[in-house]
């Protein structure tokens, strides 16, 4: 019987597989933490999400 | 116009809502209310609900066991049977199942075999505000090896016990929830015999702090502005004022870091929501977190603190423990300041700070 998976665990799942651009994501925001400002990685972010929302797809 | 008077009168009593046998502390005097950080209700929504799921709550038992066992192992410096001890918040009586773990004396040669610390408790009293935590445990048979009570109140901050009638508090990981500690340290005080220790952990400052920063980045970056998702926690510093303000003397405080390794931040937060401790901030937003912080959070944990090679990121706790003792009748004094005659730096070897 498959067991029941909690939306938080394919959540985490379809994330693990993203981690060039969850890298690339934070590196964007690290190397510049103490002037953040909203969207200031937005095209990292983007290009993380759709591998992100690609992955979940999959899976 | 109108008069003082009206406007006195006209105020929400706060002091009067405390439903309790004893008068706890001064009632509030109207017009200074007091702060509430924490929701009282929600804390105790996320602890019955995460403890009815029994299994999944024992296995995230791991933090508070552990430091219910530090806590423990710090009775046997005191070499003293307690009749009646009470554990204040008890959550699922870790405290009870330290107490009945046989060999956990540190001091004690290896090989040697030490009883568990119950022998010298007649009688322990668990309290918290959670049925379900609570009486989780019930069928364990720890249970039979120390006489334990269990009672559930409606407010942790309001205690119903009489004065002068428990020969030690213990606490372990419960009082970091606690709105008004001041008042709850004193009613403490009030209610131990005189000469008797308080002893208990809690969560300070520093813990979850990669948690909290990396939350904040994403809040920024992503919605332009920050929202309190990890509460916020006493000082180390704080400490040993409110313990002295509450009128305990001869203060032990003292701070350990315990640094578990989570494989991701959703992991981290699916623990801190199975041990009933995940957010319970007064004014936090309503509802889950959006996916897209969610997303963020878990890329800046990665890149801000995940070390080269590991396999996962570390979540850091910082625990701070506190001993204070009630006043009473020829009880040790500390010496007077400056009447010492050894260097600490002598004895303990230590050198000084490299000044830059």
């Amino acid at each position: 019987m498959p067991t029941k998976t909690r939306p938080v665990e394919k959540f985490a799942k379809a994330t693990a597989q993203c981690s060039v651009e969850a890298a690339a994501y934070g590196k964007c925001v690290v190397t510049d933490y103490n002037s953040i400002h909203k969207d200031m990685c937005a095209k990292e972010f983007l290009r993380l999400k759709d591998c992100f929302l690609a992955a979940s797809k999959k899976g | 116009m109108f008069s003082l008077q009206t406007i006195r009168t006209s105020l929400p009593r706060r002091g009067l809502a405390v439903a309790s046998p004893i008068r706890a502390y001064a009632s509030q005097t109207p017009g200074n209310p007091m702060l509430e950080i924490f929701n009282r209700q929600t804390k105790h929504l996320q602890k019955d609900r995460a403890a009815r799921n029994v299994e999944e709550s024992r296995k995230v038992d791991y933090l508070k066991d552990e430091v219910a066992l530090r806590l423990c192992e710090r009775l046997f410096d005191i070499k003293r049977d307690f009749s009646n001890a009470l554990d204040l918040g008890a959550n699922s009586c870790n405290i009870a199942r330290a107490l009945t773990t046989p060999n956990i004396d540190p001091a004690a040669p290896e090989g040697t075999l030490t009883p568990p610390l119950a022998e010298r408790i007649s009688k322990l009293t668990c309290v918290d505000t959670s049925r379900a935590l609570l009486h989780r445990d019930d069928d364990l048979p720890f249970n039979n090896e120390i006489d334990i009570q269990r009672d559930v109140i409606p407010n942790l901050e309001a205690l119903p016990y009489a004065p002068n009638s428990f020969d030690a508090v213990l606490s372990s990981l419960s009082i970091h929830w606690i709105n008004d500690l001041p008042s709850l340290l004193e009613q403490v005080n009030m209610m131990l015999k005189p000469d008797c220790p308080f002893i208990a952990a809690m969560f300070g400052g520093d813990t979850l702090f990669e948690l909290r920063g990396s939350m904040q980045l994403a809040d920024m970056e992503r919605r332009g502005g920050v929202s309190p998702h990890v509460s916020p926690l006493a000082d180390v510093r704080d400490v040993g004022s409110l313990l002295t303000r509450a009128g305990f003397k001869m203060l032990t405080v003292d701070v350990e870091d315990i640094v578990v390794e989570f494989p991701d931040t959703f992991a981290l937060m699916q623990d801190l929501q199975a041990m009933g401790e995940s957010n319970a901030i007064m004014h936090r937003e309503a509802g889950p977190l959006s996916r897209d912080v969610l997303l963020a959070t878990d890329a800046i944990y990665r890149s801000l603190h995940m070390e080269e090679g590991a396999r996962g990121i570390p979540a850091t706790f910082r625990l701070i423990y506190m001993i204070g003792w009630k006043e009473g009748k020829g009880q040790a004094q500390p010496l007077q300041r400056g009447s010492g005659d050894m260097n600490l730096k002598d004895l303990l070897g230590g050198g000084d700070f490299e000044r830059p």
